[in-house]
């Protein structure tokens, strides 16, 4: 398969729109706006642009790893509703309950993120498996970053998808680091080989090309439409920022990433690619951005303007009542 | 109608009764098929409902318990069971910060609609990791709905609400009670969760207890002269403090027996519900009486000593005239 020009411009697209409405939660971070952390994709845009157009609209998304905004941005969840949860506000998807960390939304079908690293990957086979049973040919793709590897809920995860050939894609994204800790120090040569011993579909593909990464998930949703079962793909790309806003990175040498911000931003790459091969303009680009920055700057707007959840709110939502065979 | 039937028959047969009125509600779980679990709880399902519904996993935990997340959330009903209620914490993450958590982080959008259940309690000589009683642990955390199962009739009707109800539910039944017989409507019947049931009526002392202790706390009523109201909470999360309490209002003495153990356990819970909320309808401090702050040991000498025995029951019971 090869990447038609729509395709390739809408890619483009999409890492745009992810760049620059984290560029813009930096920011609101920054100024304070935002409680508790928050943790950016730069280097993963490709990953995460690429995944999300290989995806139906009615496959699951269950969002691993740490880099979690460009997933849900992916998925189809809108700039308001993201930038709105992440303020803690009452129009945020998830009404403010859930956070940075926890964005979901069902009726786009993202599972949204399991915030104990790892802990995603069961529960995107439960996803699978429900599919399976009611018998429709949708998929659940789930990330994982090169730490959340080690678990081993993750490797419970393989068994389980191989054990009934069920239709889950496994996509690591190899940064390279979890937290301070280097991949590199890890045994496997690609962390995919971890799909060997299932007798998965196993493969390892550069990440910051944002084609590459399209042409994987999509033969790999493919595989498993077709009944043909699990995939694990390990998608190596570089973090280009720190772990979480305000990580100083003393564990990093400061000279090997400003090689990889050179080599391997795959926003950069991508937008050289098609400039150079004709299929965008600098111009095209400049509209096309200046259309996103009106949507990210109107995201802000909503959340600001939006209401706090009400204090009483935060009883709401811990059980569904009443209880089966209880009187309303 | 009613006839006379196990209590492992009793789930059984609301797993099965369930399986057929829902094609949503599937089954799974470590020997679910042919072996039909440890105590014949799942005996024969396969056949009826077939190996697509009714599904034996690997041996892991965190499969299950992550996967019955999964499955739930995209819209089926999973029935998942744990071997012994001891290894809900093999799947730590997914008991405690997975299946309790999601629908309320969701802000309400995603529903759990799943059944986790596991034979829990000790007497069996099984020992220290197959003999707890973990309700305290898992009640602990909001979002979980914690039932157990007193009697077949309990144990049949409560099993079947908690396979239909929308919230994640913790479903214990106790493994020195899988023989016990007792009377079940031959008609479909539910009982509603989140209900505690006055089980015997009395005026003296009111004694709450369920599974194993209240069967000991029945034996130990037997031998009083006082007039001890039983009163089973069925669900212990959310607890219906107010039937408790309306009990308490009327006997004035509260005694609460359970397997969990004393630090920690439900039964301080219970007495703290009523002290703090119903201080002046108590005429005595309230007892709490558990299972001593040990491991289970396995000589059945041992065993017995750490669990409340009817006798410590009686005493404790005596204690708050
Ligand atoms: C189970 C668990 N252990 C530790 C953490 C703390 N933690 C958060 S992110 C992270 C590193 C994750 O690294 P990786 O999986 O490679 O994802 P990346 O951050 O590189 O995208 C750690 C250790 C956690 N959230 N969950």
């Amino acid at each position: 398969m090869t990447v038609d020009e729509d395709t390739s411009k809408e890619l483009l697209w999409e890492m745009l729109r992810i760049q620059e409405f984290e560029d813009e939660i930096k920011s609101r971070f920054q100024a304070g706006d935002l409680p508790g952390f928050v943790h950016l994709d730069r280097g993963h845009e490709g990953n995460h642009a690429g995944m999300g157009l290989a995806m139906g609209d009615d496959d699951w998304l269950a969002v691993g790893g740490a880099r979690l905004v460009g997933q849900y941005v992916a998925k189809g969840v809108p700039l308001g509703e993201i930038m709105a949860e992440l303020y803690g506000k009452s129009t945020g998807s998830n009404k403010g309950y859930g956070g940075q960390m926890h964005v979901s939304n069902v009726e786009r079908k993202l599972y949204g993120h399991a915030a104990t690293i790892g802990s995603g990957q069961n529960p995107a086979v439960g996803l699978a498996l429900a599919e399976d049973v009611k018998g429709t040919d949708n998929v659940a793709v789930t990330t994982i970053g090169d730490g959340g590897t080690s678990r081993g809920s993750f490797h419970t995860a393989l068994v389980f998808a191989a054990y009934w050939n069920l239709p889950v894609v496994f996509v690591i994204e190899n940064n390279q680091w979890a937290i301070s800790t280097p991949s590199s120090d890890l045994a496997p040569d690609h962390l995919s080989d971890y799909g060997i011993p299932h007798k998965m579909h196993n493969e390892s593909i550069d990440g910051s090309d944002v084609e590459a990464v399209y042409e994987s998930v999509s033969g790999a949703i493919e595989r498993a439409r077709n009944g043909d079962g699990p995939s694990v793909i390990e998608c190596n790309v570089v973090r280009l920022g720190p772990h979480f806003e305000g990580d100083k990175e003393s564990y990093r040498d400061p000279e090997e990433l400003e090689v990889a911000k050179e080599e391997k931003d795959p926003v950069k790459n991508h937008r050289e690619r098609l400039l150079e091969s004709g299929v965008v303009t600098e111009q095209e680009i400049e509209d096309r951005l200046e259309t996103i920055r009106e949507e990210v700057e109107e995201s802000v707007d909503f959340a600001k303007n939006s209401d706090d959840p009400k204090p009483e709110d935060a009883y709401k939502n811990v059980y569904r009542l009443p209880l089966y065979g209880q009187e309303e | 109608m009613t006839r006379e039937i196990t209590y492992i028959e009793a789930i059984a047969e609301a797993i099965s009764e369930e399986m057929e009125r829902d094609e949503d509600v599937i089954l799974f779980g470590e020997d679910v098929q042919e072996f039909g679990g440890n105590f014949g709880e799942t005996a024969g399902l396969w056949e009826t409902h077939g190996r697509d519904r009714v599904r034996n996993t690997p041996l892991s935990e965190i499969g299950i318990a992550g996967m019955a997340l999964g499955a739930a959330v995209g819209g089926i009903r999973p029935v998942a069971e744990l071997q012994f209620a001891d290894f809900a914490a093999t799947a730590g993450d997914e008991m405690f910060n997975q299946i309790p958590k999601q629908p309320y982080v969701s802000g309400g959008d995603l529903k759990a609609p799943l059944t986790i259940f596991a034979p829990s309690g000790a007497g069996v000589g099984a020992g220290a990791q197959h003999s707890q009683s973990v309700h305290s642990w898992i009640g602990n955390v909001p979002g979980w709905v914690v039932v157990t199962a007193t009697t077949p009739y309990d144990a049949k009707g409560l099993f079947k609400s908690a396979i239909r109800d929308d919230n994640p539910v913790f479903f214990l039944p106790h493994k020195m009670l899988t023989e016990a017989k007792g009377e079940v409507p031959e008609e479909e019947y539910t009982l509603p969760l989140g209900e505690a049931a006055v089980e015997q009526e009395g005026d003296d002392v009111t004694v709450v207890a369920t599974q194993l202790m209240f069967h000991r706390a029945r034996e130990a009523a037997a031998d009083l002269d006082v007039s001890v109201e039983l009163v089973s909470p069925r669900t212990f999360a959310p607890l219906d403090t107010d039937t408790i309490a309306e009990s308490v209002e009327k006997t004035g003495r509260l005694v609460v027996v359970d397997e969990t153990v004393e630090r920690y356990g439900t039964q301080g819970h219970i007495a703290n519900e009523i002290v703090e909320n119903n201080f002046f309808s108590l005429d005595a401090p309230p007892k709490t009486i558990g299972v001593k702050d040990v491991p289970i040991p396995v000589s059945p000498v041992l065993e017995q000593e750490v669990l409340p025995s009817a006798d410590r029951i009686k005493a404790g019971i005596e204690s708050v005239f």
